[in-house]
């Protein structure tokens, strides 16, 4: 049974004409924040939401949350229908949200406590502020002197009150240290251990590809792919492109033959080789300069937003004949 | 238990901070130097009573609008509101909690600053203080600070950004008390409602007058004080406003309508919020 689902999910934002949130504009000049979203996480779950900032992300978190409406389509969270039942959803939810703020002259321990109480648990605050590496001094004193790490780490603690059976994090590792990101990590596999579906967004690769078993790629309000980590790590490659400048473009098969080389094209005076193995890199080059004169050379890793540019230009070529939301859910 | 835990929270946060403290230290403060500079000019505290509740009916809105004024929509500027609203709190939850938490703290200046005064007045004037004119006193300044902690609060609720909710705070001050009361010669009541019966070519009658007049908070406030003053009316000459035999000159006209305010302020309020997007 899925823990999360959404179905044709659409938030349409009118757009007052001030600073408004990104994504497509219609023709009435609406902005369009989340477009016709199908999506399933399973119970038990990790799941990433990846996408540049302004992608969506956090206005589907807002719409799973009830916080906000939807435009049209549905949602099932926990068998719990957000824009009806959002209290009885929000019992067994733990949510880290994105910009977060605290009571200034409360400490962490009073913050936990109160979201204890409201949940009716039963959670020792000492034994989450230990868990998500508070100090027991700084526990005690008023939070609003706390860094946005620590800041961060508190709001995590919140979300871990009472159990829940899923997490949604919104951006958890900003503002953390290397140190409570590995924590962070540690806690989320933890959680999942335990049963619990976790819901990761976050608008870096690297942060989620350690402990999420799938992630959904979101841009431009659409979510442009859903896969495992490991067919997206394919897709990525782990090596990188080489884009150079020749005097004239020659015959590229020589470099196609090579090992380790996915793909080359050429527009007019450059090349680019992607590559799928580090070593292919140095490889193709000497073979492109026997075959011309190399001018200049660039070498870009395979970033994920280099991915967000592949999939995102290629909604936009063809829209309508090639789906590039892959199957969302399933048994995988 | 959530409301409760919101309120606690709330008032913690605000308790180690100025503004309590602040609230509750004005109040008294005034409270206290009307009854200390009054001692030689009356002999009787229920007399200094009235000159208190001119000042409460004037100026208590302006202190109770800092602290009530961002109550829910400050929350929803830092992002402090999906602390609350993360956890499993209703939205009614979270307005009742802040509610009580600001009306708490407005009632306590009322009550001190009234038993300040009452001390003051034990202590120094030539008629000993009637307590139960003070409880009385200290019971219609509380329904008028708990109606303009809804429409503060109301407006807190409704609006997304401090300066609306300051507008907001400010222009209910200045319809409901400065206009009302006609602190300006040309534009108030009086002069809108002059226009108003010469628009429609005859004069408002003296009822409607009496009535519209009494419609706002502020002239309520002043008219509810009459409960105070029971067996004395005819003691100083400044009581002679509470003749009238009209249902609106009768203090359960005026304490009737502060509930109103307070009531659909409140529901005014809570609706806007909870029809209102987080996030």
């Amino acid at each position: 049974m899925p823990a999360l689902q959404t179905t044709g999910l659409t938030r349409r934002f009118r757009d007052s004409g001030g600073f408004g949130p990104f994504g497509d504009r219609t023709e009435s000049g609406d902005v369009l924040a989340v477009n016709d979203l199908d999506l399933t996480v399973e119970t038990g779950e990790v799941f990433g939401f990846l996408g540049p900032n302004g992608a969506g992300k956090s206005t589907t978190i807002n719409l799973l949350l009830g916080f906000i409406d939807p435009t049209s389509g549905s949602m099932d969270v926990l068998g719990h229908d957000p824009t009806s039942d959002s209290r009885a959803l929000r019992s067994r939810l733990g949510l880290l949200p994105e910009g977060f703020d605290v009571y200034e002259n409360l400490s962490a321990r009073e913050h936990l406590r109160s979201a204890i109480e409201t949940k009716g648990a039963d959670d020792d605050p000492d034994e989450i502020t230990d868990r998500v590496g508070l100090d027991p001094d700084d526990a005690r004193r008023a939070a609003g002197g706390y860094s946005k790490g620590m800041t961060q780490r508190l709001a995590l603690g919140i979300a871990l009150v009472g159990d829940p059976d899923l997490l949604i994090l919104d951006e958890p590792s900003s503002g953390l240290d290397p140190k409570g990101i590995k924590l962070l990590r540690t806690i989320v596999r933890e959680e999942a251990e335990r049963g619990a579906t976790v819901f990761f967004s976050s608008h870096a690769l690297d942060q989620v590809q350690k402990v999420c078993d799938r992630v959904g790629i979101m841009a431009d309000g659409e979510m442009v792919a859903v896969d495992t980590i490991d067919d997206l790590r394919e897709q990525l490659g782990t090596g990188a492109v080489v884009e150079a400048t020749v005097d004239q473009v020659p015959d590229l098969s020589p470099v196609e033959r090579l090992d380790g080389v996915r793909e080359v094209s050429a527009t007019d005076g450059s090349v680019r080789v992607t590559c799928d193995e580090p070593t292919a890199k140095m490889a193709a080059l000497r073979r492109l300069d026997d075959a011309a004169a190399v001018r200049d050379i660039a070498i870009e890793d395979a970033s994920l937003e280099a991915l967000f540019e592949e999939y995102t230009s290629r909604t936009g070529d063809a829209p309508e004949a090639e789906p590039a939301v892959a199957a969302a859910g399933g048994d995988d | 238990m959530g409301a409760y835990t919101v309120a606690r929270d709330d008032f913690t946060n605000a308790r180690r901070s100025y503004i309590v403290l602040g609230v509750i230290g004005v109040f008294t403060a005034l409270v206290g130097l009307i009854f200390a500079a009054e001692m030689n000019i009356y002999d009787d505290p229920y007399r200094v009573l009235w000159d208190v509740s001119a000042l409460v009916a004037f100026v208590f809105p302006l202190v109770l609008a800092p602290l009530v004024y961002l109550s829910i929509a400050g929350d929803r500027i830092s992002g402090r509101i999906k602390f609350s609203m993360g956890l499993p709190n209703s939205r009614l939850d979270y307005v009742t909690g802040k509610l009580w938490s600001r009306l708490g703290t407005a009632a306590a200046a009322v009550l001190l600053g009234v038993l300040v005064g009452f001390v003051i007045a034990l202590a120094t004037y030539a008629t000993t203080p009637d307590p139960l004119r003070f409880l009385t006193f200290a019971g219609v300044t509380l329904m008028y600070t708990l109606t303009f902690v809804s429409v503060f609060l109301a407006i807190s609720a409704a609006t997304t950004s401090r300066a609306r909710a300051m507008f907001g705070a400010l222009g209910a001050y200045f319809v409901l008390v400065v206009f009302w009361f006609g602190f300006f010669p040309l534009v108030n009541l009086r002069t809108v409602l002059d226009a108003v019966g010469s628009l429609l070519g005859t004069e408002l009658s003296e009822t409607a007058r009496g009535y519209l007049t009494m419609l706002s908070p502020g002239p309520a406030y002043l008219q509810s004080t009459e409960l105070v003053y029971g067996g004395v009316l005819d003691q100083y000459d400044v009581f002679g406003q509470f003749e009238g035999d009209e249902p609106y000159d009768q203090s359960w006209f005026a304490l009737l309508v502060m509930v109103g305010w307070t009531a659909v302020s409140l529901a005014v309020g809570y609706l806007a919020f909870d029809r209102s997007e987080l996030g």
